[in-house]
Parts: C-alpha cells; structure tokens; sequence
C-alpha cells in the first residue's frame, strides 16, 4: 500500500530543483502567448477590487455596513496612513485614489502568491512591477515639471544643498538617484520579494516529495519538515505581501512629495 | 530624521529614509566607480581608477546622506 503510493509519486515526480524557468508560463490558448496564467490573474484581481467597492458602496449608509466599514477603512487608511501622512494634508487628497489602487492591486496580487491554485503572484514576473514602477515614476516626474516647469524640477533634482567645489562629485550621483536608482530599485524590491518567496515555497512544497520518494529510510523521515516550512513559509509570505504592497505605495507617494516639495 | 517630522510619521520615513540611503550609495559607486573605469580604460591605469571612483562616489553618496538625512 505504501510502496504503491510511493511509486505513484516516484512516477509523477515534480521537476526538482525549480528555477527561472517556473516563473515563465506558457500560454494558456496555444493562439495567444501572451494570455497566460498571469494575464487572467490580473483582469481576476482588477475584476475583484472593482466589483468589492461597487457592491459595498452601491447603497451608502450613515452607519456603514460591514463591507462598507471594510472598504471605507481601506481607503482611509491610505487616505490618512499615506497619502495625507507623507505628501501633506492639502495636497495628500489628490493623490489618494491613486495610491489606494496601486496599494489594492499590489494587496491582491501579492496575495495571490499564496492562495491554492493561483499559487503564484504576477509580480513575480518582472513586467509587472515594472510596468507600475514606470507609472509611479511618469507620475512623479510630471507633477513636478507641473509645479516647478521643466528647468526648475530638474534643478531641483540634480542639485544638493552643497558648497561650489562638491558639485561636480554630487551632481552625477544625484542625477541617478533620483531618475534611474529610485524607479529601478522600486520595481526591483516588489519583484525581488515575490520572486524569492514563490522559490522557497517551491523548494520546500516540491522538496517535500523528493525526500518523501528518497530510497533511503533516512532521508524520508525528514520530509515532514519540509512540508512544516512550507507551511511557516505561507505564512511568512503573507506578511511579506503585505508588506510590500505597502512599502512600494509608502516610496510612490514619498517621490511625489519630495518633487512638490519647494527645496530639499 | 529625528525632529524634522511629527513623531507618528517615523516608521513611514523611516521606510523611506532607509532604502535612499541605500539608493545614494549605489548610485554614488556605480557612478563613480563607471567613470573611474573609463578613466581606468583610457589611461590603462589597472583598476586603480575604478578603485579611486568608487571610494570617491561612495564618499560623496555619505555627505549627501548626512547632509540630507542626519541631525
């Protein structure tokens, strides 16, 4: 009986060690290469938010119902924990509903990361988080054209508060922070967490079977524990999803204060 | 950071404070450390103008971390 299951699983064994290439995922429509898996969780996850908030808001009480408290919370907690907190309270307000979508999306979409059968979060690809650090960043660098034109911003953007002779060490290291480090490392921070995360799951999940299928007696008793990290694993996970979700809206909103902002 | 901003606002900029110091550094030596290298190239300096850049951007990134973020 045991020997049968084993074999059944020797059978199906799962490709072990994962890598890269788990993280490309062939189309789901031989047709399209583009509509993969990821494609679907992203219109699933925009699908998800927008209906949430339709249907919590669609009749508005006085005193909120339960779905409204929750999506009234949500929203003011950018509202006031980011928005308001970093950009400042007048000019916080117009940026909040754009901070409490990125900070919703990247919310569901980490998330993802851990729910069984999605199992992996699409910002675990890197164009996805590229694709909203280059909005964050459009987003930074009109406002502050906007606001102090075009020489004035980039002024501001490459020269520090610093005397004469230093300029020319400092201006070149400015320059890149604020216009290649800053959207880069962005992107980079939420892909770099899921990406790492999705592998460990792998490790520990796919793992589990290798040791279980392991011709040695010894080797098999230890697979429990892998399955044990996974487990921890999930959970950790969840934090960090969160986690990221929050830092990258906290850094977007941060890059639009410090390009209102009238001097550093 | 400490007294610039209200107390309640800490762990927010202290998310931000901390990955542009990273941000600084970085850029500092790789800026640096790049045009050290084409110097290195140019001159046929072996290494040593790479090693000058990236101690010197990794020293101008720290004066714009203290004057930007320390007391």
């Amino acid at each position: 009986m045991v020997s049968g299951q084993v074999s059944l699983l020797a059978d199906a064994r799962p490709p072990f060690p994962p890598g890269v290439g788990d993280f490309f995922l062939p189309g789901i429509a031989g047709a399209y290469p583009w509509l993969t898996k990821f494609t679907l969780m992203v219109w699933f996850a925009v699908a998800l938010i927008i209906l949430f908030f339709l249907v919590s808001y669609r009749k508005p009480q006085l005193v909120p119902t339960k779905s409204q408290w929750l999506a009234e919370s949500m929203y003011g907690f950018i509202r006031d924990g980011v928005a308001k907190e970093v950009i400042g309270a007048r000019d916080g307000l117009r940026f909040a509903p754009y901070l409490a979508s990125l900070f919703l999306f990247l919310l569901v979409t980490n998330v993802f990361g851990i729910i069984p059968f999605l199992q992996i979060s699409p910002n675990a690809h890197i164009a996805f988080p590229a694709t909203l650090a280059i909005l964050s960043y459009i987003l930074y660098l009109a406002v502050g054209v906007r606001k102090h034109g075009l020489v004035g911003y980039f002024k501001l953007a490459a020269i520090p508060p610093a005397p004469g002779y230093l300029l020319p060490l400092l201006i070149p290291i400015e320059l890149v922070q604020n216009f290649i480090t800053r959207p880069v490392t962005l992107a980079l921070r939420l892909f770099a967490n899921m990406f790492a995360g999705h592998l460990l799951l792998l490790v520990f999940t796919l793992g589990g079977f290798v040791l279980a299928t392991s011709s040695s007696g010894l080797i098999k008793t230890f697979s429990p524990f892998s399955f044990l990290m996974a487990i921890v694993i999930t959970l950790f996970e969840l934090f960090v999803a969160a986690l990221q979700a929050y830092v990258f809206t906290i850094l977007t909103a941060s890059y639009v204060e410090s390009s209102l902002a009238e001097s550093h | 950071m400490a007294g610039e901003r209200p107390p309640k606002d800490s762990w927010s900029s202290g998310i931000n404070t901390g990955w542009a110091v990273v941000g600084y550094l970085i850029a500092g030596m790789a800026v640096w450390g790049f045009l050290g290298w084409l110097v290195d190239r140019w001159l046929h300096l072996g290494g040593i103008g790479m090693g000058i850049g990236v101690v010197l951007g990794a020293a101008g990134a720290i004066y714009l971390i203290v004057r930007r973020f320390g007391a």
